[in-house]
């Protein structure tokens, strides 16, 4: 079990969740972070959309790195990038159409989601392909964990439901509760987003 | 190789890897994304004239059998006669009515496809057996901007079209039409029945929806000159 632990892909993903989270420590990724929040499911889906194309587009690119000519390089990511969010978003409408009519625009605005592009640049042009590979995945689990942690308040506090099942029982709302309806909005994703990012520092620099 | 060649030989090769993946994921797909459409637009007469709640979780198979049960699609020509789908004409119009097991008609439902602020707007106008009262509408396709225009799709705004009426009260046709601002705030009483509540921020979406409605229900005004004659004998599909 140690063993595991000093593997350098244990190292990555941890650092990923941690302390280079994408969101909450680079600060990356917020638009989406805002708008597909509101409730639990689209966040996993997206977050799933997300870390598919960080991962394969960092394997493809690590596999090509020594080819690519210097001078077109990001043009290169970009292609590559926008080639599998395009083929994400056909499996996404052939298989799960309702979400992906909530998700709309925000999955192909995966590609402009500066998570990919980064890591495009700045890890896989360097690095051999399975390392890469595993640096985009970490980095999609520590987007897709702060996504889906902020979903889930979001859909707690604001609609009192957790994956469209209602959660809070109907005797709160009958001795007073109500819904903070301000969750559903994105100054609620804001605010979420904020703590949470504070919540981190304070973790860390404990440390 | 020369540098630039090099660049321009990998360009070229990329493109043509890029573009067969992009290609066999279409068109393999194809099949299924176009039934989900099918599916969503029968989801959508459903809901339109009322027989499936809003966000009620509903299988595609029950969407698809209770379209069968109680939905029939017609044409309709330019003097408002029903003709069965299999009859060619030229200047045929799309309907779907709601019939019951007697075949009698209880509402039909007009498909709006019209211009919008950033492109076209696709949406079904529900209405009563009266060819005056409108029952339901939803929109389920557009390029408005979210939050704005794009509220057109949500329920607060369609909710509204129920019960509103597209005859004045002296039974002219003048359509129904999106205010600019509250209808209690800016509409007189008398024509408050033919008003919705506007958007705030998008008033271009609103007029061109007004416009788009107006047009497309004046081409159906034969068939609903039809239903308003009738007056309660329903009219029936062969």
């Amino acid at each position: 079990m140690v063993k595991l632990l000093k593997t350098n892909s244990y190292k990555a993903i941890s650092e990923a969740l941690w302390q280079s989270n994408p969101i909450s420590k680079q600060i990356l990724g917020i638009c989406s972070a805002l708008a597909v929040t509101v409730q639990l499911k689209t966040a996993l889906v997206m977050s799933l959309a997300l870390t598919f194309v960080v991962a394969c587009s960092n394997l493809v690119i690590a596999l090509l790195r020594r080819h690519i000519p210097r001078n077109i390089r990001i043009i290169v990511e970009v292609a590559v990038i926008a080639t599998l969010v395009i083929i994400a978003d056909e499996f996404l409408k052939a298989f799960m159409y309702d979400i992906s009519k909530q998700l709309s625009v925000f999955v192909g605005l995966i590609i402009t989601n500066c998570i990919v592009m980064g890591r495009a640049e700045t890890f896989a042009m360097g690095n051999p392909a399975t390392r890469s590979f595993v640096d985009g995945l970490a980095n999609g689990i520590g987007y897709g964990s702060i996504l889906c942690g902020v979903a889930f308040f979001r859909e707690l506090l604001g609609a009192g439901k957790l994956f469209g099942f209602q959660v809070v029982p109907q005797s709160f709302y009958d001795a007073g509760y109500q819904n903070m309806g301000l969750m559903l909005l994105a100054p609620g994703a804001f605010i979420m987003i904020g703590l949470f990012v504070w919540l981190e520092y304070t973790l860390l620099k404990d440390k | 190789m020369s540098s630039h060649l090099k660049s321009v030989t990998f360009a070229a090769a990329l493109c043509v890897v890029c573009s067969v993946l992009l290609t066999a994921a279409s068109t393999g797909l194809k099949t299924y994304q176009q039934r989900n459409i099918l599916v969503d637009r029968q989801k959508n007469i459903l809901i339109a004239l009322g027989l499936i709640k809003e966000g009620q979780d509903i299988q595609e198979g029950e969407i698809q059998s209770l379209y069968k049960r109680h939905v029939q699609s017609l044409w309709v020509d330019r003097d408002g006669r029903i003709e069965p789908a299999d009859a060619p004409l030229e200047n045929r119009l799309p309907l779907y009515v709601q019939v019951d097991q007697q075949g009698r008609i209880q509402a039909y439902v007009v498909p709006i496809n019209t211009r919008g602020l950033w492109g076209a707007i696709h949406g079904y106008l529900a209405l009563e057996n009266d060819g005056a009262t409108i029952r339901g509408f939803t929109v389920y396709k557009h390029s408005e901007t979210p939050g704005l225009g794009g509220e057109i799709e949500s329920r607060w705004f369609r909710k509204n079209f129920e019960h509103k009426r597209i005859v004045d009260a002296d039974g002219d046709f003048v359509s129904i039409r999106v205010a600019k601002g509250s209808v209690k705030d800016v509409v007189p009483q008398a024509q408050r029945p033919n008003y919705v509540d506007g958007i705030s921020g998008a008033t271009m979406t609103g007029r061109f929806l007004s416009a788009g409605l107006k047009e497309i229900l004046h081409d159906y005004e034969p068939l609903a000159i039809e239903f308003r004659q009738k007056q309660g004998r329903y009219l029936r599909v062969q």
